[in-house]
């Protein structure tokens, strides 16, 4: 699949593909989108990369590090990194659903302010639900690509 | 008067802190933590002893919504049985320090005798459905620790595998019996009270009426029954209490004749003012008297003293399960009054048992004699309680099998219930002949002519006589005055088991009546057919040896050899090793469980359905849909087909945008191009081509077209019932998305804001499903190293 075609296709789309899925991340709350699809994207962006560079490149080529090449899959650094993303993407869920018990309201309870006059915006919309998102954001990116980098790796 | 909270809460809950702090009691005791249990035991006795003559429900709230509380109910039954238990484990645990000498794990067997105990409080007083089963089922993982002991015996792994397997197995009867009672009962008492047995209790009449309405009479009877059944060692599942003799004695006096084994009879009472009628006597007279008499002819034939009590409490037990199947007042008392008997004498006995045992070296009948001359003392109390169980008048056990008789002749003046009417009488005499025989066979033991074989018997420390001597001097005090008893606590137990109130009178008989015929006869029967012993126990045996099958045991080793060889054949079909084999049974098998729930169910598509009825735009797309399936099916290389297949997800992701859901058409592309790609990094590794012999072929078809009919039925079938316009919980959404949740995209805020929980457990799915992944990656590498 490493072929050249693959590669300069790669090289343009991949950041396309990352911009769109975070715009579908943050728009989640009023259009189409969300964590969850804006994680799947996210993921699609890193299969394309593994797909053209092979599974080492992540490492090698984006964080400029070695690579062991005898080092069992589930060890590798960057499967490391991934687990852990899930593992804080669980936490930051919990956690954001924990903080409305401080205000003694229910678990998970969401709320929203709209700030108005903000240059350039002009009306901005925070809600309490992005951070829960961003969650399954996380659980989402880290969960598949622990899967894909280490069943790809086999 | 209602009883103490407080009181009743620390006699259920003192034993099991007590095993809890064994290990430290250990540590700091030594062999002496048996004396430990002695000061827990006699504590919890007096606490519920303090509590005599109240009756009433005592709860503790715990999760009041839902009206789950730590219930419960006192009243004479459930007092004698919890304070036979306790009263009883005070002795074993005076008896175990001395007998269990020099033992292994003696950490764990106080533990579990502990626990034990607790457990059979819990049962007698819980008034919580649940809670019973559970404390039930806890006595059996006790009694499963206990009867193996000794773990690196085999007879001993076989006798607690055993006794595990029936007792337990009963108790999931006993569970779907209770089960379908608390349906039954949250009609009548109230959907608060579903599992309030208390409560049930206070409207036996009612309850056994709406049972009879819904037709679950029978099945709850039943079930019910065979749960005690088993638990209770009634034919044919009596053979589990025998084998469970490989546990050491203290614990075969306290389970197998005390406790235990009497908890299903403890149940067939407590449910007797609820389910008694027509069916409850031919159920259970007609079980109690087979087992009665079957288990007696089996202690006759028994060559271990061990193995004889074990028979003779199993035909006890079938006595007393008699005596409540008899629905007159007396089999009530037959009941309760000999489950007192049989305790004080039964115990004794086995201890009694161990004494010699422990002393003379050796179980078997034929080796031992004459022990009069050595254990003097030993010899006295096995005189009274060996007498008790013969039921030889004054003693003791006398009185009950007078009521039992009394019972058996009076059915038949209640009930039509024709030639029964004097089976049932001559069953029972014929049954208690052979009780008088093997009583006397026990007895014998101390008397008559010591075998040379028998080498020097050792005297017994005192804490090994003071736990059997208690038992039979309670037990002549009850030859006595048999009325002191009565008023003491058994007239309370009978009044909790029995429909209406009948003071009871017990004393020796001073004229004729067809009981004491009956007696008589037994007794002279039994008496003359003593000196031919010998020849009954060996015609027995070797009817037993000519034909296996007679012996419940054969049925139990044929049955689970069966099962074992047959789980492993389709064991070896099913977990071959091929992921393909694993696909086929979980498909095939998750098919047949939807179409059968369907076809159970009643659910037929409508004919409606069977139309066509959708836009062009749809048509068309779906069309492509239908075409690129048929791509992917005729596709010869892996490429072609994962690149036809994904054809077919785009297609329903614009089928999504076509019916307005964008954020599932969204979905939809993005998983569907990640599949795609996961398709393409794997798809070097596949090969190109798989010989493949015609007969899989046939059996893929068979799979896909299974799969695809399951599929396509099910989504007829779930969609057929879609409602006419948007539902309430669909308005109240669209309504609250942006004034609560601050979101346009309705999908979205529902996701996180309105079912966030859903959700979180979503996320877990995907965690746990990442994690499963990685640990089965890193356990085969881990494998291949091997």
């Amino acid at each position: 699949m490493t072929t050249v075609v693959m590669r300069t296709t790669a090289r343009v789309i991949v950041p396309i593909i990352l911009v769109v899925s975070t715009s579908l991340f943050v728009e989640g709350h009023n259009l189409p989108g969300g964590g969850f699809i804006g994680g799947v994207l996210t993921t699609t962006a890193f299969a394309i990369i593994y797909l053209a560079f092979g599974l080492d490149f992540v490492e090698r080529g984006v964080l400029g590090r070695d690579v062991d090449p005898g080092k069992e899959p589930s060890r590798d650094r960057v499967v490391v990194a991934y687990r852990r993303l899930f593992e804080y993407g669980l936490a930051i869920a919990v956690l954001s659903g924990l903080v409305p018990l401080l205000f003694g309201r229910p678990f998970l309870t969401q709320t929203f302010v709209i700030f108005e006059h903000v240059p350039l915006y002009g009306e901005i919309e925070i809600a309490s639900a992005l951070a829960f998102d961003f969650g399954v954001y996380c659980v989402v990116v880290g969960g598949l690509l622990t899967i894909l980098s280490v069943v790809g790796a086999e | 008067m209602p009883p103490e909270l407080s009181v009743v809460l620390a006699a259920v809950a003192l034993p099991f802190v007590a095993a809890v702090s064994t290990p430290v009691l250990y540590r700091l005791l030594g062999e002496r933590t048996g004396y430990a249990g002695v000061a827990v035991a006699l504590a919890s006795f007096l606490l519920l002893a303090s509590q005599r003559g109240t009756e009433g429900t005592v709860g503790l709230e715990w999760i009041p919504s839902l009206d789950v509380a730590l219930r419960f109910y006192l009243d004479g039954w459930g007092l004698l049985f919890a304070m036979l238990a306790c009263g009883i484990g005070t002795l074993i645990f005076l008896y175990s320090p001395a007998y269990m000498h020099g033992e292994p794990h003696l950490a764990r067997f106080y533990t579990a005798l502990l626990a034990f105990m607790g457990s059979i409080v819990g049962v007698a007083l819980a008034a919580d459905l649940i809670a019973i089963f559970l404390f039930w089922e806890l006595t059996s993982l006790c009694s499963f620790v206990l009867i193996g002991h000794y773990t690196a015996d085999d007879s001993s792994q076989y006798a607690s595998r055993m006794a595990m397997f029936i007792t337990v197995g009963g108790g999931l009867f006993l569970l779907v019996g209770l089960l379908l009672l608390s349906v039954v009962a949250g009609d009548v008492v109230g959907p608060d009270a579903a599992f309030n047995l208390a409560a049930m209790l206070e409207t036996p009449e009612a309850m056994a009426e709406a049972l009879r309405e819904q037709g679950l009479f029978l099945p709850v009877l039943g079930l019910l029954a065979i749960g005690a059944g088993a638990k209770s060692a009634q034919v044919p599942l009596h053979f589990w209490l025998p084998n469970a003799m490989a546990a050491p004695t203290p614990v075969s006096a306290f389970l197998h004749s005390a406790t235990m084994v009497k908890v299903g009879v403890y149940f067939i009472g407590r449910m007797r003012p609820i389910l008694v009628g027509e069916e409850w006597l031919f159920l259970f007279a007609t079980l109690g008297l087979t087992t009665m008499t079957v288990c007696a002819i089996m202690a006759v034939a028994a060559t271990d003293i061990k193995e004889l009590l074990a028979y003779s409490t199993a035909s006890h037990l079938g006595l007393m399960v008699a005596g409540f199947g008899f629905t007159s007042i007396y089999g009530a008392e037959t009941g309760v009054f000999h489950l007192l008997n049989h305790a004080l004498f039964k115990a004794a006995l086995f201890l009694v048992a161990g004494i010699v045992a422990h002393e003379a070296g050796t179980r078997n009948i034929d080796n031992l004699g004459g022990l009069r001359h050595d254990l003097p003392v030993t010899a006295i109390i096995t005189v009274i309680v060996a007498l008790s169980m013969a039921g030889i008048p004054p003693f003791n056990g006398f009185y009950s099998k007078e009521l039992l008789f009394e019972a058996a002749v009076e059915a038949s003046h209640h009930h039509d219930i024709g030639v029964l009417g004097v089976l049932y009488p001559a069953v029972a005499v014929f049954g208690s002949v052979f009780t008088v025989l093997y009583s006397l066979r026990f007895l014998s033991l101390f008397f008559g002519d010591r075998p040379d074989a028998l080498g020097h018997v050792h005297r017994p420390s005192t804490t090994l006589v003071v736990a059997p001597g208690v038992l039979a001097l309670l037990a002549a005090a009850v030859s006595i005055r048999p009325q002191l008893a009565v008023d003491v606590i058994v007239q309370s137990g009978v009044d909790a088991t029995a429909l209406e109130h009948h003071e009871m009178h017990v004393s020796l008989p001073t004229s004729y009546s067809p009981p004491v015929g009956m007696s008589a006869v037994t007794i002279a029967v039994g008496l003359a057919a003593y000196p031919f012993y010998d020849r009954i126990h060996d015609g027995l045996n070797a009817t037993l040896d000519a034909a296996p099958p007679i012996a419940a045991n054969w049925w139990y080793d044929a049955i689970v050899g069966g099962l074992t060889g047959g789980g492993a054949w389709v064991g070896d079909r099913i977990h071959n090793g091929l992921l393909r084999t694993y696909a086929t049974w979980t498909l095939l098998g998750t098919c047949g469980l939807a179409l059968a729930g369907f076809a159970a169910a009643g659910t037929v598509a409508s004919s409606e359905l069977i139309g066509f009825d959708a836009a062009p735009a749809v048509a068309l797309v779906l069309l492509v849909a239908v075409v690129a399936g048929l791509a992917v099916a005729l596709s010869d290389s892996h490429i072609a087909g994962v690149l036809t297949l994904s054809i077919l997800g785009f297609m329903i992701a614009i089928f999504y945008i076509l019916a307005s859901a964008p954020d599932l058409a969204l979905t939809q592309l993005v998983v569907e191009t990640l599949v795609l790609l996961i398709f393409l990094l794997v798809i070097e590794e596949i090969p190109e081509y798989y010989e493949v012999s015609l007969g899989k072929y046939a059996r893929d078809a068979v799979v896909s077209l299974a799969v695809g009919a399951t599929a396509f039925i099910t989504v007829l079938v779930t969609t057929d019932a879609r409602p006419e316009g948007s539902t309430d919980i669909a308005r109240a959404y669209a309504e609250q998305a942006v004034p609560e949740g601050g979101g346009t995209n309705i999908v979205n805020v529902t996701l996180v804001d309105f079912r966030g929980f859903d959700t979180m457990g979503e996320l877990i799915v995907v965690a746990m499903a990442a994690i499963s992944i990685l640990t089965l990656i890193v356990m085969r590498s881990g494998g291949d190293d091997e």
